[in-house]
């Protein structure tokens, strides 16, 4: 179905309730519908044309055109469409029909939209705070834009957070929000019956760091990559790219092929480092710490690797909106691919010893279980959601950077359980590996930048989905005055996929949970978008390499 | 009565000075199989003289909480007393073995009674891990003890080594050694059954609210637990050849327990950490059958 075909799908069936459509690029859709019809139209393009949920953004349009309004991204992945449909509301009333009850992964999207722009999601089936902290006053939207980027209202006394009262017969386990395995802060109670985990509860969101706000208030649309890398501090670079490709699209311009296939390689890079970080991770959670030591032994040279290709190890610095700021000449592509061969190799030999160990198939097969239709009612993204049969993957159903000529095989695996999470992501370290390969071979010369002057006319859209380690980021960006985005909403793969939590834990054992919720490689900081930062340390002498060595032998005694 | 006070320090002395050498021993296995350098050898000695220095949290006032690590080091330090070494024990009496076996029970229960008496969820289900290990390992230990009893017709360590020394290999004591040695890796705590403290599930379990020297007395009775069931089960199950002089059979003992250390961290290195309730029908449905097994070949003479 082409786009048009969809549009007069759409405008069939609502008629006048369609007010407005426009495609600025070829299969990415803009649907402004009437705030009334916005909840069918979702139902409908979900249950009936085959849209699959991906984010919702609010938006405060009221300096240009005098309403808020929330829009509803849905992605049709065979067609390789975006579809965005958008409602206004007037700021009195601010209130549409809730689509959570019938589009389930929509659950967080809309608390998100209702707690930071202020429009109620009316039947929401769970209408708690979702990112604001428990004391922040009510009615007051930092999103919005009359709110200033660094305002501090005064914490309400006595606030606290709802939770859901623990069911008759069980006890409550507190796991948060200072845990040793999660390693970030998020509260999830659990409601248990001896070791049985019956329900749960989860609160997140405590460091927000409301970059969005920064992106739309302080930041140029060049500074913002450098910014969006930071949104998470293993799989930053997709951010960066991410971004960088949805403003490309919305500027008109198109970033040069060698960059196209710099951005990819360095994501494919990207994806390696992370997926033996996070078996590492796997190993440690179920007490295996050889996996976790051997894991991270032989990822250390990709990130030596990275340093070498773009000067940093982990946050590259590389993106900017029409390329990248650095080449990757011919003289360096032996020593990525004898890396890489190492890795390989090394990496094959673990799998081996992975896939070989009773014990181990023990704690991870059926369990954790995330049944193939569940995935997909739950828009669960990545590793998760192929572990349970279903083949989405962003650089197939939205090829972006270099993809649309890299062909990239999905892995996917039916056993629905821990287990398959795990095979997914070993199989996609080689996949990766592979894909690096193919794209040193492939990738033409050529200039690794366009002029790109930061301005963009205001109003214009940019949708893009990256695929990253974890599963599908989405930017999606409304350019504005002054250099700088009206609107950039970030969506990292987690926020989806912490939403099926619950569902997988439910009826396993507390023993179970560590690794169930280990098996989404979750990260919460590109959820919450947040940093941490020791004040204190800007205070203490710098160390350098020596003394930290001198310090950390003397620890242990040599 | 020197004698057996002179053995009596001895054996205390065996157990208390190289109980930590022998977890030191572990840890570098550990970090050789992680491709590490490794802590000193020395380092679980300057763990435990850390913590002895360091102040004693207490949740609230509780004689059970402050009485926990002393009841278990102490029953612990007990059943080294009774412990053939290769010097003969200084405690030794017709029916040591069942003594024994209560002592190692009441170390147990002590780590359990601490944990529920401090409040922390973390802790209850510890210690109701614990109390499920107990009872699906301690049954198999005693079992394999029982049938080295009824092959030497006696209840005391002393006689069961010495007849066992005599008698020579047979199938019953082969079997029962095996049994005792699966029940080993987990009565001493080490993965793939270090289900009870579980540190990445339940952050140490019982010990979860343990700091300073009651931290220390755990981990002292702990490692000595090792040294220990590993004596036990050198000197018991393996017929040994024996020497007139006690410092001879001391020093072959303490071989097989290093052996027996290398095996266990081993083991430890190179395994996950299975769940309580695939540990117990591991335990209640595999290798309790196999201690039996042993029982039935020694009422048959074999």
């Amino acid at each position: 179905m082409t786009s048009q075909q969809v549009i007069e799908q759409i405008r069939a069936k609502f008629g006048e309730g369609l007010q407005a459509s426009e495609e600025p690029v070829p299969g990415t859709i803009y649907l402004t519908m009437d705030k009334d019809l916005i909840q069918p139209a979702c139902r409908y393009l979900q249950d009936d044309l085959g849209g699959r949920f991906l984010i919702s953004a609010g938006i405060d349009r009221r300096p240009r055109e005098g309403c808020l309004s929330v829009s509803h991204i849905f992605s049709r992945d065979k067609e390789k469409q975006f579809i965005c449909l958008r409602a206004d509301v007037s700021e009195n009333g601010a209130e549409v029909e809730s689509i959570t009850p019938w589009v389930a992964g929509a659950n967080w999207s809309e608390r998100e939209c209702q707690d930071l722009l202020g429009v109620k999601a009316k039947g929401h089936p769970d209408p708690r705070r979702l990112v604001l902290s428990d004391d922040w006053p009510e009615g007051v939207h930092p999103l919005r834009k009359d709110f200033p980027y660094d305002a501090k209202p005064d914490p309400v006394e006595g606030a606290e957070m709802k939770f859901k009262e623990a069911p008759e017969g069980t006890s409550t386990l507190v796991v948060g929000p200072f845990y040793p395995v999660l390693e970030e802060p998020a509260q999830l109670r659990l409601f248990v019956d001896g070791e049985r985990v019956v329900d749960c509860d989860y609160r997140g969101f405590y460091n927000h760091r409301g970059i969005e706000k920064l992106g739309d208030s302080v930041l140029t649309y060049n500074q913002i990559p450098f910014v969006a890398e930071r949104i998470c501090g293993i799989c930053g670079f997709i951010h960066s790219s991410c971004y960088c490709e949805a403003a490309e699209e919305a500027a008109g311009v198109a970033a040069p092929r060698r960059a196209k296939y710099i951005r990819s390689i360095m994501l494919e890079i990207e994806r390696v480092h992370s997926h033996l970080l996070w078996l590492g991770i796997a190993g440690h959670i179920l007490g295996f710490d050889t996996v976790l030591m051997q894991a991270w032994r032989i990822r250390e040279p990709i990130m030596w690797l990275c340093e070498k290709i773009t000067g940093n190890r982990k946050t590259y610095g590389m993106n900017l909106v029409g390329g990248v700021r650095r080449d990757m000449p011919a003289d360096l592509h032996p020593e990525i691919l004898d890396v890489l061969a190492k890795i390989e190799s090394e990496s094959l030999a673990v799998a081996d010893a992975i896939q070989g160990d009773t014990t181990l198939l023990l704690r991870l097969r059926g369990v954790g279980m995330l049944p193939e239709e569940e995935a997909r009612r739950l828009c669960v993204v990545g590793p998760t959601v192929r572990g349970s049969n279903i083949g989405i993957d962003a650089r197939v159903d939205h090829p972006y950077a270099a993809y649309d000529e890299l062909e990239t095989r999905v892995i996917t695996h039916d056993g629905c359980d821990n287990w398959a999470r795990v095979l997914v992501r070993v199989e996609e370290i080689f996949e990766a590996i592979r894909l690096v390969r193919e794209g040193l071979k492939q990738m033409p010369e050529g200039p690794i930048m366009v002029d790109f002057a930061e301005e963009i006319p205001a109003g214009r859209q940019g949708v893009c989905t990256v695929e990253a380690p974890r599963g599908e980021a989405i930017h999606y960006l409304i350019s504005g005055e002054n250099n700088r985005p009206d609107r950039w909403r970030v969506r990292a793969p987690t926020y989806q996929n912490l939403q099926a939590l619950p569902l997988m834990i439910k009826g396993e054992t507390i023993a179970d949970v560590p690794i169930t919720l280990g098996s989404m490689d979750p990260c919460f900081s590109c959820t919450e978008r947040v940093e941490t930062v020791d004040v204190r340390t800007g205070e203490r002498a710098l160390l350098t390499k020596e003394d930290l060595d001198r310090l950390s032998q003397r620890r242990s005694g040599r | 009565m020197a004698q057996v006070i002179g053995l009596a320090v001895l054996n205390l002395a065996l157990v208390v000075g190289l109980a930590p050498l022998a977890e030191g021993v572990m840890r570098r296995i550990r970090a050789i199989v992680h491709s590490r350098k490794g802590p000193p050898l020395i380092q679980p000695y300057l763990d435990l003289l850390k913590l002895l220095a360091k102040e004693d949290l207490i949740p609230e006032t509780s004689v059970l909480w402050q009485l926990g690590p002393l009841v278990c080091l102490g029953a612990v330090l007990m059943a080294a007393l009774l412990t053939p070494l290769g010097p003969p024990p200084p405690l030794a009496f017709a029916g040591d073995a069942i003594v024994f076996m209560y002592f190692i029970a009441l170390a147990g229960v002590a780590i359990m009674l601490g944990a529920f008496a401090c409040g922390n969820p973390y802790a209850y289900v510890g210690a109701s891990r614990e109390m499920m290990m107990i009872l699906s390992v301690e049954p198999v230990m005693a079992i394999a003890l029982v049938t080295a009893a009824v092959k030497a017709g006696s209840l005391s360590f002393p006689d069961m080594v010495s007849s066992y020394a005599a008698a020579g290999p047979s199938v019953s004591m082969v079997v029962a050694g095996i049994a005792f040695l699966l029940a080993l890796q987990a009565q001493v705590g080490k993965l793939p059954f270090d289900i009870a403290e579980a540190e990445q599930e339940i952050m140490g379990g019982p010990f979860i609210e343990r700091s300073g020297p009651g931290l220390a007395l755990f981990k002292l009775a702990s490692y000595a637990k090792l040294l220990i069931f590993g004596s036990l089960l050198v000197q018991v199950f393996i017929p040994l050849p024996r020497f007139g002089p006690w410092v001879a059979n001391l020093a072959v003992n303490l071989v097989g327990v290093a052996v027996l250390v290398a095996v266990v961290g081993l083991v430890n290195a190179v395994n996950p950490r299975l769940r309580i309730d695939q540990s117990m029908s591991y335990f209640s449905r595999v290798v309790v059958f196999v201690a039996v097994a042993g029982l039935v070949f020694a009422s048959i003479g074999a």
